[in-house]
């Protein structure tokens, strides 16, 4: 494998590890009430690095959607055009809280894992 | 034209060629789309204020291409909406929509359509046997260069005088398990490979988002 290869597959690796985690973030960013979708990302741009480009966040929305994981209503906004907001639905609810647990289980062990490397590891 | 003129032309330009990419989808979710991103770029560009060229443009930037988004809708809606299909039909139909945006698409389109095919054709010798006891079946062959083919017939016209009939009345209950298998056998197939699919793209399952 050459240093190029190598390189672009971290950075696939990372793409996708951003991806991964952004659908428990949208949930995560739903938990305490309704947002709409500039909303949702403000928040989760405030808290983390996930966001890559804005468009990879309301096909994530149109699909929680599609699994009942989240339900859409339009509404009239002060700002001159409606804008839709997302809720949690009870399996949305459900599924935000297993999925919280199972990313809990995982940082943990992975932080374990990744102890020898972090006296190398520039922040 | 003002600038708020030529912000508003240059947020529609973006969502028709967005929207011109997305031929797979529903009208329906066309119209869902488009809609949240019109409000999306307008409530971006404008900050609560007046909209300028430069907000737009930084709103449009911040989006992506419209090559880029449409590629994000368009398969994970249709991929999603396949993985979610529960019968035949509405596998077939969310795989048209996926054959129509990549050849890995059409390749499984045309699998399944033919594992679907075969299925149908050995439900239906089953199903006409009793009605065509002589004739219905699956039968060999003779062609005129003298090579045997095997050849599934519902029992239409007069039986073949070139050939014989393999398996009589086991025709019905062999006809039946292997029309029903090779339609669940083709579904499966479908289904794997758009998980395999969006696994190679970095996508979690879509019906199981917890994975």
């Amino acid at each position: 494998m050459t240093q190029f290869d190598a390189a672009d597959r971290a950075n696939k690796w990372e793409v996708q590890l951003r991806k991964g985690c952004l659908e428990l973030a949208i949930l995560a960013a739903l938990w305490e009430g309704r947002r709409y979708g500039l909303e949702i990302l403000r928040q989760i741009e405030s808290d983390s690095e996930l966001i890559i480009s804005e468009g990879t966040i309301y096909p994530l929305l149109t699909r929680l959607k599609e699994f009942g994981m989240v339900e859409s209503q339009w509404v009239e906004s002060d700002s001159g055009h409606p804008r839709k907001y997302y809720a949690l639905t009870a399996t949305g609810r459900q599924k935000a809280l297993e999925m919280a647990a199972i990313w809990e289980r995982f940082s943990t062990s992975m932080g374990r894992m990744l102890d020898p490397l972090r006296r190398e590891v520039k922040p | 034209m003002s600038a708020a003129g030529e912000g508003q032309r240059r947020i529609e330009r973006y969502i028709k060629e967005v929207r011109q990419r997305l031929r797979g989808l529903r009208e329906d979710q066309l119209h869902e789309i488009t809609a949240e991103l019109r409000s999306h770029i307008l409530e971006r560009a404008s900050g609560g204020s007046e909209l300028t060229i430069d907000g737009v443009s930084a709103a449009l930037e911040r989006l992506g291409t419209p090559e880029e988004l449409a590629r994000e809708y368009a398969q994970d809606e249709v991929l999603a909406r396949v993985e979610i299909s529960r019968t035949p039909l509405r596998l077939l139909d969310s795989l048209f929509g996926w054959a129509t945006m990549s050849m890995a698409g059409f390749a499984v389109l045309i699998v399944t359509i033919s594992g679907y095919f075969l299925g149908v054709v050995f439900v239906l010798v089953a199903a006409m046997k009793p009605f065509h006891p002589a004739t219905a079946g699956l039968w060999a062959l003779r062609d005129s260069t003298g090579d045997l083919e095997l050849s599934v017939r519902m029992g239409a016209g007069s039986a073949p005088s070139n050939g014989h009939e393999l398996l009589g009345w086991w025709i019905v209950p062999l006809g039946l398990v292997t029309g029903c298998g090779l339609v669940i056998l083709a579904t499966r197939f479908a289904l794997w490979c758009v998980r395999m699919y969006r696994r190679s793209r970095g996508r979690p399952r879509g019906g199981e988002p917890i994975a």
